[in-house]
């Protein structure tokens, strides 16, 4: 009657306790009474009273059953999840060993996961910020921009202020419209250099609008911005920081902007920078904010369209009634302004309203769509790698796995030890691939932070974690789940008696090429992908943009309105300006204008060609305008075709001129010459070349030219070609300028060359990632293919040893183990091909100068691939001619 | 009636002389408190079984004396400890409160 003390005993008791819970507590407690009953038997009691008196001092014995069941069943509960804990860390244990004991395995397989899980990561990251991180404001699913549209294109232009004040006391499914402009001006007057600042014009309305409140201080409120109203504005928190040492007293302080003391009121949150990545004109992160309610303008042109409408569309209301909201209110204007909005030119016009958020980063989708696809295959590719190590390794372990299931591990017990083991090597690569994505985003903003809006927020964060940690589980299931099945399902009877060669059917040969082929049409289309995009880039590359680029430095001036009041003191600092300029060591020529090519500043407008129908009924054509000195196309190379340049003797009192380049000329004088037509009431002086201004892959408008001095405005570029580094010339020329007026702030320093590069910000960006992933996807995937080859070569060795003992030529051996390689990469080739050819119109849109399913990109891109099947092929295939006969056939 | 960590403490101590069944700890509970305590005897098992979930005793398959299966309990080390522990909280429960009794 010794109990069984081992404590062990609680694991081992389902086995050795063959009882139902039920029979346990109905046995125990009977036997309890049984005892009872007989103790009182021999106290003399009868039998009868000595049961009833047991039972009377148990208690209720169904009630007792009951709560000790309870116990029980929660005590089995509590035991299998013990054992559940205990066996996963088993497992663990058990995999860590054995990855130990094969560093080389787990190097390998470590490394390729970290690649797919951190090219996964750092995309993803990029993703997360660009598209799916809400913008910092509460009401941002509702805001709408609205724009004056048109019908037959996606053009759109800015509003006029009495088109903004209609649109307030009009729109019936919107509850709050406010109205934004860039207002180019220095910030100064607080001590230290001037600085340029990007600094908006907006209503009073515009952040409770967007659902956002100052960080400190107050908001701005009605009666802000209104005429005679105390000066003010609201910082960003970034401005804040960097000029004011994120300092709390500097609420209350006065500065100038524009030319004005204005007192700060107010900092937003960190990251509130409305416009936060470009809405159409509004290209920069706002610095600080100056309210005006606009009333002042009422009585304004509608032509004089300069300002952004943001809208809310009340709560509840849908897009679809936020649209019809804007052509109702369309529709009274054509009535109420017959005379601009029912004429023959504005056939076309409508006003539009677009979601803010898909304006803003709306473009960035196709891009990223592809980019994430092609990564996502990078991933796929790699994990092949992985299940085909882990395949060739469970095929040298066939011996450890037969004796641990004659040692009684069941079938359930053994996938999971596989699949722990792929766990584990997937989150030790997802852990190396979190430092591998942290690199690659350091080095992808360093390269290219603006060539995505909202792209320099990108950064690993908590959702990143939580995206990287569940790929590399899933990553470990799929990897672990296809060799754990296949192992644990071979007749594991024959596992003992084979070779130590380990086994390896036709079905897992099978299996394993199949995945190899899959492999190589993965690559395939990330190749092609990858090709077509980099074509197209190279495309955008040689496009002639009209004008060069090298050896320019650009930089900005924004001339404070209340120190340069007239056209003669602006005219006149710029003549001062070009003429030290020119005097500079390393200068070779200095001009301005504006907008400079691929600046992003743009000017277009009507024109008005004598001798051409003008009635109010007629459309007017359109030009993209310009202002230059006189230089300005000899310093960009822009060629002129015939006539002069302007000239110093182009004073505000001679003669009106202009210059225009050669697609206008064509288009209303194409028989004739364009020298001394009219054209906006000035006389044609000078034809010159087309310039592509927006970026290479846009033709652009015909376009126009004033000369500065008969059309003065503040803002003018610089554009001053070096002898050498351009960049060279600019501490020089910021010494000079201040020597000419020491407040003069200066903007937008850049090269020429600069501003081009980052005209094609994104397709480069496109271009390098598909460029990496796809080297990346190529690697993989001839390290596969070789890896398989080498595999099916050494599966049979016996075969090849029998026909070269047979007198097989070494040649015609080798051609067949090139000849089975070849077939696995064709089938994949051909699979990929279709797959391609399927998906392609996916990059239609992203493309320039080369068709989706380009005949060239699709031939070179599989030649290649055959290339590298055949190198992958050619060492297994020269070790197999090298087998001895004899050890392949003794094994 | 009686606490529920008091019929612990009780169990407890009398497993610390040796492995035994339900029934035997009842009678021997019954006698060496000369049947002052007067649990009700079915009030035991729910308690056994919820010691043995929190690892106190063991429970193996055992003979009566009059030779039925029933099971046999044993005191684990940890029962052990928890004994150790709740001797002391109640010798000092019951001091304090002989301290305040005697205060009058």
């Amino acid at each position: 009657m010794i109990p069984d003390r081992l404590s062990l005993a609680r694991r081992l008791r389902r086995v050795f306790w063959p009882v139902s819970v039920e029979r346990e507590i109905a046995d125990e407690l009977s036997a309890h009474l049984e005892l009872q009953t007989r103790r009182f038997i021999a106290a003399g009691m009868s039998e009868a009273d000595a049961r009833a008196a047991a039972r009377m001092r148990f208690g209720d014995v169904d009630r007792v059953r009951d709560e000790c069941r309870d116990i029980r069943t929660q005590m089995e509960t509590d035991m299998r999840r013990a054992e559940l804990v205990e066996d996963l860390r088993l497992d663990a244990r058990f995999a860590i060993r054995t990855l130990r004991r094969a560093p080389l395995f787990t190097t390998v397989a470590v490394i390729t996961i970290a690649l797919g899980v951190g090219a996964n990561t750092a995309i993803f990251s990029v993703l997360e910020a660009v598209l799916l991180r809400p913008l910092p404001y509460r009401f941002a699913d509702r805001v709408e921009m609205i724009w004056n549209g048109n019908t037959e294109s996606a053009a759109r232009t800015a509003v006029a202020v009495p088109e903004y004040l209609d649109l307030k006391a009009q729109l019936r499914a919107h509850d709050a419209v406010a109205a934004i402009y860039p207002q180019p001006s220095p910030l100064v007057g607080d001590g230290g250099e001037p600085e340029r600042v990007n600094a908006y014009v907006v209503t009073p309305n515009l952040f409770d609008l967007l659902g956002a409140a100052p960080m400190i201080g107050r908001g701005f409120v009605n009666d802000d911005g209104t005429m005679g109203a105390p000066r003010v504005i609201i910082l960003s928190h970034e401005l804040w920081t960097r000029r004011f040492g994120a300092d709390r007293s500097a609420i209350g302080r006065i500065v100038t902007v524009a030319g004005l003391p204005r007192t700060i009121i107010g900092v937003m949150p960190a990251g509130v920078r409305f416009p936060d990545a470009p809405l159409d004109f509004l290209r920069e992160h706002a610095d600080l904010w100056i309210p005006s309610t606009l009333e002042g303008s009422r009585g304004g042109s509608r032509g004089n369209q300069f300002i952004a409408v943001v809208a809310r569309r009340a709560a509840g209301s849908t897009e679809a009634r936020g649209a019809a909201d804007v052509d109702g209110v369309a529709e009274q204007w054509r009535h109420a302004y017959a005379d601009r909005y029912a004429i023959q030119a504005a056939k076309h016009w409508k006003l539009v309203a677009l979601p803010m958020r898909e304006q803003m980063v709306g473009g960035a989708r196709a891009g990223l769509f592809v980019i994430t696809a092609a990564v996502s295959l990078v991933l796929l590719i790699a994990c092949v790698n992985v299940a085909n190590l882990l395949l060739a390794r469970g095929a040298a372990r066939q011996r450890e796995i037969a004796i641990r299931v004659a040692l009684g591990a069941g079938r359930v017990r053994l996938v999971r030890q596989l699949v722990t083991e792929a766990v584990l090597l997937a989150a030790a690569g997802g852990a190396l691939g979190l430092g591998l994505a942290w690199l690659g985003m350091r080095l992808l903003l360093r390269l290219d932070a603006g060539a995505l809006p909202r792209m320099g927020e990108a950064g690993i964060d908590a959702s990143v974690l939580v995206f990287t940690g569940a790929v590399s589980i899933i990553t470990g299931l799929l990897v672990g789940a296809v060799p754990a099945i296949q192992q644990s399902s071979r007749d594991l009877r024959h596992a003992l008696d084979e070779g130590t060669r380990g086994g390896g059917g036709p079905a897992k040969r099978r299996l394993r090429s199949t995945l190899v082929a899959a492999q190589v049409g993965m690559a395939l289309i990330v190749l092609i992908a990858s090709a077509l995009l980099g074509r197209s880039f190279l495309a955008l590359e040689r496009v002639n943009p009209g004008f060069s680029s090298s050896a320019v430095l650009t930089l900005q001036f924004n001339l404070p309105h209340a120190k340069y009041d007239s056209a003669y003191k602006t005219i006149a600092f710029y003549d001062e300006l070009t003429r030290q300029a020119r005097a500079l060591p390393g200068v070779v020529e200095v001009s301005g204008g504006y907008p400079v090519p691929m600046s992003g500043d743009g000017w277009s407008g009507s024109i008005r060609v004598d001798g051409e129908p003008d009635g109010p009924n007629d459309p007017m054509p359109h030009a993209e305008y310009g202002v230059a000195l006189p230089g300005f196309f000899h310093a960009l190379r822009v060629p002129l075709v015939t006539g002069r340049d302007f000239a110093a003797t182009d004073t505000p009192d001679a003669p009106q001129v202009v210059i225009v380049d050669v697609i206008l000329a064509r288009e209303h004088w194409p028989n004739e010459s364009a020298i001394g037509k009219r054209v906006n009431g000035a006389t044609v002086i000078g034809v010159v070349g087309h310039v592509h201004k927006a970026g290479p892959q846009s033709e652009g408008e015909p376009q126009i030219y004033l000369p500065y001095a008969q059309s003065a405005q503040n803002t003018l570029s610089m554009v001053m070609r070096a002898r050498g580094e351009p960049l060279s010339l600019a501490a020089p020329v910021r010494v000079l300028v201040h020597r000419i007026d020491p407040q003069m702030p200066i903007s937008r320093l850049r090269t020429l060359d600069d501003l081009v590069a980052q005209a094609t910000a994104r397709q480069r960006l496109d271009a390098v990632l598909l460029g990496v992933f796809a080297l990346t996807a190529l690697a993989l995937a001839s390290v596969g293919l070789y890896g398989v080859m080498g595999y099916l070569v050494s599966q049979r060795s016996r075969e090849i040893g029998i026909r070269i003992a047979l007198g097989g030529h070494p040649a015609a051996i080798r051609t067949m183990v090139l000849r089975e390689g070849l077939w696995i990469s064709g089938a994949g080739l051909v699979g990929g091909l279709v797959v391609s050819l399927l998906a392609s119109r996916a990059l239609g849109g992203l493309l320039f100068g080369v068709s989706p399913t380009d005949p060239i990109t699709y031939v070179a891109i599989s030649a290649t691939l055959v290339l590298v099947s055949v190198a992958a092929s050619y060492g297994p295939a020269r070790r197999a001619t090298r087998v001895d006969p004899l050890i392949a056939m003794r094994d | 009636v009686l606490l529920q960590g008091t019929l612990d403490l009780l169990i407890l101590k009398t497993l610390s002389w040796g492995p035994r069944h339900g029934y035997a700890i009842a009678r021997w509970i019954e006698e060496t408190t000369d049947d002052t305590l007067r649990i009700e005897e079915g009030s035991l098992y729910p308690a056994l079984y919820r010691m043995e979930r929190r690892g106190w005793i063991d429970a193996a398959w055992g003979k009566s004396e009059i030779g039925q299966r029933i099971k046999i309990y044993s005191l684990t080390p940890k029962g052990r400890a928890q004994l150790r522990a709740e001797s002391a909280e109640w010798a000092s429960f019951t001091s304090a409160v002989a301290k305040v009794l005697k205060s009058t």
